[in-house]
This record gives structure tokens, sequence and C-alpha cells, in this order.
């Protein structure tokens, strides 16, 4: 017999990988006997990747929490981990593989088009799936489904409760424009933003703001020039920002050449957390962003501090951002659907997170039975740039009762908005 | 149109392409003389940028300008050395084969390049401050300049007359001409072509990382830079004509400014006509700008 050669140990080790890899929902399968197996399906690569980091390490330290309690209905629970790349291909073929396996329960995706995309797929494979900071406001809308829910901020209270804010804060401020990312997340933002200041300016102030075209950014580019100029030609105090993260970077980098963001008076982010200024420091324009939990805020609550330390026990960072929150969240309104309704059943799942209240790191959450929405209250922080280590600072702090801004359910329908 | 909005045109339009020419440039060289499509050149592009960085917040910031400089420098020095070794591990095993296994084995470059650039320096977004004398603008009437457009301006130019004096004015630079129309009758007169190609890939991967370098004032560093910018120097060389160094100049001049103007007619669909010309214009003109049919 002759010795392998390379060529052909190359060959058989492709064949034996391939033959794993054609069969994952099998191996799968042969472990369902085991612990509770929960789906996480999240961008792991590509430019979403930082944000899927957080959702990965929410809910692992959840996973954590929950089995050194005891697991769930006495099962340790472990999750199966995909990468969706925060493309809705990658996230259906990842969701197919995971319910083909047995596995009904899943949690993770935070892009708006994956989660839309996953709607029908859970529907019809029986799933559940938990969205850890997805954007969209078709999700409790027309596109609803008993099968998908929100256990963080809805679209609709981030940014009325932004748009308030404005009003109270700045009510001499009423000449409003926006920096908005050309895409779903984008034009929705800017929506409901434009829905809140035609509501509360009027309310608050007695003023009715003026409410100039948004510049519409490309997704995705190196350079933001061009628009930048044109944000030059309009005469705005105040501007919405709902360009994102890297996007985000570069396009506050560019502007600082042209002075843009020193042209406003208050600049209103819609989602940014701290990524931007930790991205940035002491370049940093001073702005509001919106948080899905802010620690500093939730002190006193033993849930948030247990978090933080599990936190930073597991990645060295002591300021975990909201999709790490969200992650966690979704992980216990899970266990405790689970326990209530003593049973891990797609239908049993469903019928006890409708309603469900649950503690979470930002305090106890209730699933509206209605449209799957989490009424939660909104955390909102002023940053601005600072000599300290992190180059930052949060200067100011306000948390936004959720049901005082969260619009009524309405499944099945669209989104009425007041338009300028 | 007022004359300061022309000018605020122009100048966006030129930073943009003098951005993409910088990124551009060691494409279009090694594509030029080694036929080799680089995927990966993004890759490096980024890991250049992330040396700059590394080393200009090593040394106390990048606020002066020689430190800017020095950095940008030092990432090109840093990129050029791994072009050595990429050059001998992979890029000479992929003379003469199928333009598939070169697109495959390049598109893992880069995936090593992006892998590594994640382990090196994580995922955190980055970003610096331009050097105390590029910040800030130049305001002529109502048209507002930033300092930061007019350098990258200055270097991409800069970058473009020194490729076209090597090529055209020095007899290494007509070697590598040479090397790059006939290699086998090069070599035939005695020529070391192995060597020429080497330098080659040396200067096309330096130029990748001082583009890094360069540009690392300009946006965010993050593992997935690379592809952002390699689309646009995809998109310039091919419409520039493929291995052409005036091809690329004159591609992302013609792309920028469509890119600016197609912005301030249609500002509600921006980036459109930006493929709609790339579109026209291979269809009108296959070969690209300086190409030649084959």
């Amino acid at each position: 017999m002759n010795p392998a050669n390379r060529r052909d140990i190359l060959k058989y080790s492709a064949a034996a990988a391939a033959s794993t890899l054609s069969f994952p929902a099998l191996n799968l399968a042969h472990a369902q006997g085991g612990p509770l197996k929960i789906g996480l399906i999240t961008p792991l690569s590509g430019p979403q990747e930082f944000i899927g980091s957080y959702v990965k390490n929410g809910a692992e330290i959840a996973v954590d929490q929950i089995n050194k309690a005891g697991g769930i209905l006495g099962r340790q629970v472990a999750l199966e981990i995909r990468d969706d790349k925060a493309n809705p291909a990658a996230a259906l073929a990842a969701a197919r593989e995971l319910l083909g396996a047995g596995i009904n329960l899943h949690t993770g995706g935070i892009s708006s088009a994956v989660v839309l995309a996953l709607i029908p797929v859970m529907q019809q494979e029986n799933g559940v799936f938990m969205t850890c900071g997805a954007g969209t406001e078709k999700m409790n809308h027309e596109n609803y489904s008993p099968h998908l829910f929100r256990p963080g901020d809805a679209p609709d209270a981030r940014g009325r409760a932004q748009a308030r804010l404005m009003a109270t804060k700045y009510p001499q401020i009423t000449r409003w424009t926006g920096l908005i990312p050309d895409h779903e997340y984008g034009r929705t933002m800017w929506g409901i933003f434009v829905d809140g200041l035609l509501e509360f300016y009027p309310a608050l102030t007695g003023k009715k703001p003026e409410i100039l075209d948004p510049i519409l950014l490309p997704y995705g580019v190196s350079d933001y020039r061009n628009s930048i100029t044109q944000a030059l030609r309009q005469q705005a105090d105040g501007v919405y920002n709902a360009t994102y993260g890297g996007d985000a970077i570069t396009m506050f980098q560019q502007a600082r050449g042209f002075g843009l963001m020193q042209r406003y008076k208050v600049v209103c982010d819609a989602a940014n957390e701290f990524l931007v200024a930790r991205g940035m420091k002491q370049q940093l324009p001073p702005h509001w962003t919106g948080m899905h939990y802010y620690a500093e805020a939730n002190k006193g609550n033993a849930m948030s501090e247990r978090f933080v330390a599990d936190y930073l026990t597991k990645t060295k960072d002591p300021e975990p951002l909201g999709w790490a929150a969200e992650a966690h969240a979704s992980i216990y309104a899970l266990a405790k659907a689970i326990e209530k309704g003593k049973s891990t059943d797609t239908k049993s799942v469903i019928a006890h997170l409708k309603g469900l209240t649950w503690d979470t790191v930002t305090g106890p959450r209730t699933l509206r039975a209605e449209d799957n929405q989490a009424i939660k209250d909104v955390e909102l922080v002023y940053i601005e740039p600072a000599a300290t280590d992190k180059g930052y600072r949060v200067a100011q702090y306000q948390k936004v009762e959720g049901k005082s801004v969260l619009l009524p359910a309405s499944p099945g329908k669209k989104l009425v908005l007041r338009t300028a | 149109m007022m004359f300061a909005d022309v000018l605020t045109l122009l100048v966006n339009s030129l930073t943009w392409a003098m951005a993409t020419f910088l990124v551009a440039a060691g494409l279009t060289l090694i594509f030029g003389t080694l036929h080799i499509l680089n995927f990966s050149h993004g890759g490096f592009f980024m890991i250049g940028a992330y040396a700059a960085y590394s080393l200009t917040q090593a040394l106390g910031g990048s606020e002066s300008m020689a430190m800017y400089l020095f950095g940008a420098l030092a990432g090109g020095a840093v990129v050029a050395v791994l072009g050595l070794a990429v050059d001998r591990l992979v890029l000479r095993r992929l003379g003469g084969v199928d333009d598939a296994y070169v697109l495959i084995a390049t598109y893992a470059l880069l995936l090593v390049c992006e892998g590594s650039t994640k382990l090196i320096w994580g995922l955190n977004y980055r970003s610096v401050m331009p050097p105390s004398v590029l910040d800030g603008a130049w305001v002529a009437g109502h048209a507002v300049i930033p300092k930061m457009s007019l350098f990258i301006i200055a270097c991409g130019i800069a970058v473009f007359v020194a490729m076209e004096y090597f090529l055209n004015r020095t007899s290494s630079g007509r070697l590598v001409k040479a090397i790059a129309v006939d290699a086998w009758m090069a070599r035939l007169l005695g020529v070391n072509v192995r060597l020429v190609y080497t330098a080659t890939v040396a200067i096309g991967f330096a130029l990748a990382g001082l583009a890094g370098g360069l540009l690392l004032a300009n946006q965010t560093l993050s593992p997935s830079l690379a592809s952002g910018f390699v689309i646009q120097a995809f998109g310039v060389i091919i419409i520039g004509g493929m291995g052409s160094v005036s091809g690329a100049f004159l591609g992302s001049i013609l792309l920028g400014l469509i890119d600016a103007v197609g912005q301030w007619v249609l500002p509600s669909l921006p980036g459109l006509p930006f493929f709609i010309a790339m579109t026209l214009i291979l269809l009108l003109r296959p070969q690209g700008l300086m190409g030649r049919r084959h």
C-alpha cells in the first residue's frame, strides 16, 4: 500500500469535514436529550459583529447565571450559537438548521432585515424568536406574528421619548433636520422622531416645530462629504442622527473638518449608546443618545449589579452596552415563560410570554400581550468629551417611562405617524 | 449654482477620488505587472492603517504632522514586509493558474487579514484626531474647504506623479513595464524577472499600507474597513482600465465627480448615479478608459 500523500490527506480531510457540515442537524438532534437548547442567531462576522459580540456575551451570562441557580425546570441550559452575518439569507439558513434539529426557542437578531425575514420561518416551523435590538416597527404592525417578541425598546417608544426630551429641555430649538441612513431603520427612526416632535413641541412649548428635509446618507461608504455639504446648506438648530457604529464615526470625523456638528445647538442620536463615544473619545460631538441599558442608572438593582460584575469577569469590560442587556433579558423571559407553563413547547411558551412580567437589569418589564412588545422605560444619556481615561463622560441621564411614550398596540396594521 | 457650491463640489469629488486612488494605486500596479487581481488589497490597506494607529498612539498621538506622516510611512513599511511574505507564500504559486484560483486565494488572504486584525486590535471602533495643522477648514466666501480634504488631494496627486515618474522616467520603472508586456522576452534578455516581480509586490503593498496611514484620520478603524474602500478601488481600476495607473487616476476623478454631482441633483437617491455611470461606462468602453481591447 502506498503511503498517503499530502493531496490524499487533504482530500480525505475535506470529505470528512464536508460530511460533518452536511449533517449538523443530525448531530444536534442526537444531543437534544441533554440540556435545554436555545438557539442564538446573531452577527458574529461582518460589519455588525461588534454588536453581535455583546448579544452573545449577554446571552451566555444569562445562561451561566440560570445554570448556577439550577437551570430551567431542573434542566441545564445550553446555547446553540449561529452567525447570521446581519444577512437575512444567512439567518434563514441558521434558523432552518436549528429548527430542523428540534430547537424551537431562539434569541439574537439585531438587524431589522434579519428579523423580518425570520418571521415566516418561525411561523411555519413553529418556533419562537426574541430580537435583541432590531428597530423595525413592522414586526409589531403589518408584519406582526405571535412567534416574534421584542423584549427591549420599541422604536416608537425610543424615538418619541427622545422627541419629548428635546421639547422639554430645548423648547427654543424648533427647527430640526436629520442625518439619516438610507435604509429601513434610518427612515423608520426619522419618521417616529418627527411624529414625536410634532406632538410634543406644540403640547409642551406651544410652538410648532419646523421640520427640514432630512439628509439621506448612503449606507456603509467611506466618504460622507457630499451629504455633509448638503447639511451645511440647511439652517437647522437641532439634528437627529440615525447613522450607526462605524458609519457614524466616519461621518462625524469628516463633519469635523466642515464644522458641521458645531452648527447645531443640540445633537440627538438614535441608538449608538457608547459605540461612537468609545471610538471618538476627545473628538466626540456632545450628544444625547438612546441606550437599551445604562448600568450607572440601574445601580441598586441587584440583577444589574450582578450582570455588570459577571460581564466584567467574562470580558474585562466594566460597561456592558445595551445589546448585552437585551440578550440577557430575552433568556430570562424565555426561562420564566417555560417555568410558568412547565413546558418548552412553542404554544405554551408563546402563551406564557404574552403578558409576562419579568425581572431584568433595567427593572421589571412586561411583554404586551397584543403585539409582543415589551413595555420598558427608555434610557437616554447626554455624552460629552472629557479628559478621562475613557475620553468621554455621561453628563446627564434621563429615564422616560415606557408606557407614556409607547404608541398603542395595533398588530396587523401599519403604524400611522404624523408628518410635517 | 453659486461659485462656492461648485468649489465645494469639486473639492469633495477630488477628495473622494484621491482617497480611492491612494487605495487603488498598489492594486493596479500589481495587476498591471503580475496580472494578479489581489482581492486582499483592502485587508493590507486596513493593516497599514492599524499599524500607523498603533505606532502613533505609542509615540504620543498623531497631533503633529511629522508624527502623522511618520506613522503613514511606517504603516507602508510594515505592509511592504508583509507583502514580501505574501509573495513568497502565496502569489508566486498563482502564476499561470486560472483566475478563479487567484480570486479564491486572495479572498482567503483577505479573511486572514480581517481575522488577524480582530485578534490583534479587537472589535472596538477606533479613530484618531487629525494633525493640528489639518484640523479645521479654510473658508472661501460661502465655501468651506476642510484642510484634511486638501491634504488627501495633495497625497493622491503626489502618489500619482511619483508612480508616473517611476514607471516612465526611470530604468527600473521601464523594466517593470517591459515585463508587464512580455515577461518571457525580458527573461530571455537576462532580466531577473522574479526580482522585479518581488519588488513590484513590495511597492504595491507599501502603497496599500501608506494609503491606510495617510487616510487614518479620514475614517473609522474597524475590522470591516477593508471592504468599504476595496469595492471603490476595484470600481476605479475597472473604469480606468485594469493595470493602468493613469487610468485609475482618471477613473477615480470621473467617478468622484459623478458621485458628487449625482448627490447634488438627486439627494434622495444617494449612490444611484454612481452605479448608473459605472454601468454606462462599461457598456460603452468595456476595456475601461485607458485599457486596451484584447
